[in-house]
């Protein structure tokens, strides 16, 4: 399968600051990657070179001709003050085509077909304030969904939601990505979740970064080296679980840093 | 009263606003211009950006008058607007734009910002020929509007009127959700440069006739006014202007009866409008 994106050599920060060194990977045309790791481990760096708003401070990041984002940032990032709608924020999703266009009736359709497919359209008149969690992050996807892309990228859009809320984000992810052929990048701080929705892994944990499949990576060995504690991997019935043992970190006066050396691919 | 009499108060009322027309309609300019951005500075959390962003233009204002006491300067001292916008937009450069691993953190920037241009404009005008000074810097000249005056002020509305009008698309987009914005191509930096130098424009040309209290007060007090009535975003651009316009003549109006300073007498209207709708609206509710 194609390469959408190829990272070669990549070290990734700001400024002087480097967060993550020498990454090399690939995320090929129909994967489903989970990108996993505790927060301000870095994985919103790894994101923000994929989507080119930060390059690299050395090495490459490439990016296949024709690839068009829909990305689904953080809700709890969304200014709320704003006096907008459901489809006033969903329209916005539709990628400028010149600087005079103010929106066409093909973008309104668009918007309605991505309302209609994250089932909002009952709610396209309704006020941000007045959404849920989970409303508000099919919107979210929806405005996504609306430049009709082909990597769908979502930045912990089950973070704070409860059981129910998080199984119908993860399923409706499931249903765009089968009906749409999208290529989806996760990302999430929680292993178990992102472990039964995706099918190949990315833990960054302090600098240090690790692809593979699930298989490899849902490993005692593999996790308990990259978070630094005792754990229990069971795959159970096609399900994978991990269960951190009670009491079982290892705090070290080390910067965690320079503990794991260069990066690593499974 | 009697009637005679209160045709007569109201003839000699009208008389004394056509008097300060230019002043009116000066006034009203900078009303519609402040309030469209401040619906803006409002919802972008940059309330402080905004009286920074003043308080430089003032202190420029501030230069030009302490110049224009000085022989050999007295040629830059005729031009208080361009110096205001000198260190406005300077401002902008330095306010606007956050940098994640700056050394010092914006909030304290803008308070740096403040402090020393207040401090400033207060020096350069305790040292200023012109006796009235200290009350320009504060209360501006709304007053002494003349035509020519109207002039740059609509030089200044026109491009804050053209970003908001044409382009407001890509302006909301880019203040609502700018990393996304930036992934489907539009170019975040340029429109935010766009938007904080239009801002940047209309301040430094309202402040030598508004002064700082009400150029302030037109980018804020509208604009939450709106912002507590608005449905929607054309709405509550529209509810702002409507809301700064109706202090205007309302504070207008009660100067020219009472014999008060303009600019204080429209800011007060313009709170009391605000208070008046958080009433209703936390009623309503």
């Amino acid at each position: 399968m194609t390469a959408l994106f190829t990272f070669e050599g990549a070290t990734l920060g700001y400024g002087k600051h480097v967060v993550l060194r020498d990454l090399s990977f690939e995320i090929r045309e129909g994967d489903y990657l989970g990108l996993v790791g505790p927060n301000g481990s870095g994985k919103t760096t790894v994101l923000r070179a994929m989507l080119g708003i930060n390059p690299p401070l050395s090495g490459t990041v490439r990016r296949a001709a024709g690839v068009r984002f829909g990305y689904v940032p953080q809700r709890d990032q969304l200014n709320q003050s704003y006096p907008l709608s459901v489809a006033d924020v969903v329209r916005m999703g539709r990628a400028p085509r010149g600087l005079w266009n103010r929106g066409s009736r093909e973008d309104r359709a668009a918007a309605d077909r991505a309302l209609d497919q994250v089932g909002l359209t009952a709610l396209a008149g309704r006020r941000l304030t007045n959404l849920s969690g989970g409303e508000k992050q099919r919107m979210l996807l929806a405005r996504a969904l609306v430049s009709d892309p082909t990597v769908l990228v979502l930045d912990e859009p089950t973070n704070g939601m409860d059981l129910g809320a998080t199984t119908q984000i993860l399923t409706l992810v499931k249903d765009l990505r089968e009906q749409r052929r999208l290529t989806v990048v996760f990302v999430s701080h929680a292993l178990n979740e992102v472990a039964n929705a995706v099918e190949r892994i990315a833990l960054v944990v302090d600098g240090r970064f690790r692809l593979g499949t699930i298989r490899e990576i849902l490993t005692a060995e593999t996790l308990g080296g990259m978070y630094g504690i005792t754990v229990d991997v069971e795959h159970i019935g096609g399900r994978h679980v991990v269960m951190p043992h009670p009491g079982g970190s290892r705090f070290d006066n080390a910067d965690p840093r320079t503990r794991g050396g260069k990066s690593a691919i499974a | 009263m009697r009637i005679p009499e209160r045709e007569a108060a109201s003839r000699r009322l009208l008389e004394r606003l056509l008097l300060f027309r230019d002043a009116l309609m000066g006034s009203l300019i900078i009303a519609v211009t402040c309030s469209i951005l401040g619906v803006y500075v409002v919802l972008r959390r940059i309330v402080f950006v905004g009286a920074a962003l003043a308080q430089l233009s003032s202190a420029g204002v501030a230069l030009a008058l302490f110049l224009s006491g000085a022989t050999l300067t007295q040629g830059l001292g005729r031009h208080p607007t361009e110096l205001a916008l000198a260190l406005t937009l300077g401002g902008v450069l330095f306010l606007a734009f956050e940098s994640p691993r700056s050394l010092v953190p914006r909030d304290a920037a803008i308070g740096i910002a403040y402090t020393v241009a207040g401090a400033a404009g207060i020096l350069l005008v305790s040292k200023a020929a012109v006796g009235e000074a200290h009350d320009i810097l504060i209360h501006g000249s709304i007053l002494g509007i003349t035509p020519g005056d109207i002039r740059v002020l609509l030089g200044a509305a026109l491009p804050v009127l053209v970003l908001q009008l044409v382009f407001s698309r890509q302006v909301l987009f880019v203040s609502f959700d700018p990393e996304t914005a930036r992934t489907l191509g539009y170019r975040v930096r340029l429109w935010d440069l766009a938007f904080f130098g239009t801002l940047g424009l209309a301040i430094a040309a309202s402040m030598q006739y508004a002064g700082v209290l009400l150029v302030f007060d037109y980018l804020v007090v509208p604009a939450v006014t709106a912002l507590l009535l608005a449905r929607t975003m054309s709405g509550a651009i529209a509810l702002s202007v409507l809301a700064a316009v109706v202090a205007t003549i309302a504070g207008f109006l009660l100067s020219v009866t009472y014999d008060l300073p303009t600019a204080p007498a429209i800011a007060s209207c313009s709170g009391a409008l605000a208070i008046i709708v958080w009433v209703i609206r936390s009623r309503w509710r």
